[in-house]
């Protein structure tokens, strides 16, 4: 006869009755944007960060207000999914 | 001094200051990272807006004195022509997004209503706001329509934190009838607009919004004509013409108080 181990649930996973603790709903799924930017007409755009947006003008609001680092004269952003793998990784 | 002029700027600057906090108030608490830092830069153009209209009121009041010196700086102001929806923090996030779709490019049409303005500080200031008020645009219609596409709970609640701001915000652009000669601000060209034709404007650019949604709002687009209409009429019996702000509802007599 094959004894099964005990499944233990850890404390913070359970609420108070013992049984798994509720997950909330997720807003849904935002699609990744890369940032891209550059700081110097003689630069090339280089990727400085992501972001999470549903569509893209909510994406750009984003990227200008997270990576406000530098004054960029250019920054543009690409949903990630809209890249074509040439080389695999 | 025109009395109708300094009251805009001071409603201007009072209705940006409180958005501006009440923005700040949700920085560290939007559903998602990205969302928060946008607040806080919202917020901080809005507190920069306000900051940039408040001294206007001393040059439209030169000789007010020392009882108008209190008045001007936000920290030590007593009256302010702050709407209702912004006296108190938003309670929750369907809130933050009511006001920014609706109260925030409210504010934002008197601006492109003041880009030729004959009150030239007014008109200088007009196209850096509007500038900045593009992305609290976008960041406002993207988010309705995201809470909306939940379904459910969640657009239930958006429905309900736009209904509850929606009288008030419309009434906040002026009476109802006024024509380009009886309209104070329209007949200076301090504005370019009378408080009906700021509403159809507004109506025109948040219609498209809350329709594309699906939000129900009482609003229509005349099919023959294109324009956007209001399907109820407003509170005008609530309207406080002094601090231009709606009177609440007192909870049981249902009256205004």
């Amino acid at each position: 006869m094959t004894k099964h181990a005990a499944t233990k649930i850890s404390p913070a996973q359970t609420g108070q009755t013992g049984q798994p603790a509720k997950q909330h709903k997720r807003l849904g799924t935002e699609r990744v944007w890369l940032v891209l930017a550059r700081r110097a007409y003689d630069e090339p755009l280089r990727q400085i960060g992501t972001v999470e947006a549903d569509d893209g003008d909510l994406a750009g609001v984003y990227a200008r207000s997270i990576y406000d680092e530098f004054a960029w004269i250019e920054m543009a952003v690409v949903p990630r999914d809209a890249l074509l793998t040439v080389i695999g990784a | 001094m025109s009395k109708a002029l300094f009251d805009l700027m001071a409603r201007l600057a009072d209705n940006k200051y409180y958005l501006g906090r009440r923005y700040a108030e949700w920085c560290s608490s939007a559903p998602t990272l990205e969302a928060s830092v946008a607040a806080a830069a919202m917020a901080q153009d809005e507190l920069g807006h306000a900051r940039a209209l408040y001294p206007l009121l001393r040059t439209l009041a030169p000789k007010a004195g020392v009882a108008l010196d209190a008045e001007i700086e936000p920290e030590t102001r007593t009256q302010f022509f702050t709407m209702m929806a912004l006296s108190e923090p938003f309670v929750g996030w369907p809130d933050f997004v009511a006001a920014n779709l609706l109260i925030d490019s409210a504010l934002t049409q008197i601006f492109v209503a003041a880009q030729t303005s004959s009150y030239e500080p007014l008109e200088g200031r007009s196209r850096k706001v509007l500038q900045e008020e593009r992305a609290h645009n976008v960041y406002g219609a993207g988010w309705a329509k995201r809470l909306a596409r939940e379904g459910g709970a969640i657009k239930a609640a958006i429905e309900a934190a736009l209904r509850r701001i929606w009288d008030e915000t419309l009434c906040w652009f002026g009476p109802e009838g006024l024509d380009t000669q009886s309209d104070p601000l329209a007949s200076t060209g301090t504005l370019d607009a009378t408080p009906d034709e700021l509403r159809a404007r507004w109506l025109a650019e948040v219609g498209p919004t809350l329709v594309a949604a699906g939000l129900a709002l009482p609003l229509r687009q005349n099919a023959t004509t294109g324009a956007w209409e209001l399907t109820e009429s407003l509170p005008w019996d609530r309207w406080d013409a002094d601090r231009y702000r709606l009177r609440a509802l007192t909870p049981t007599t249902g009256s205004a108080s």
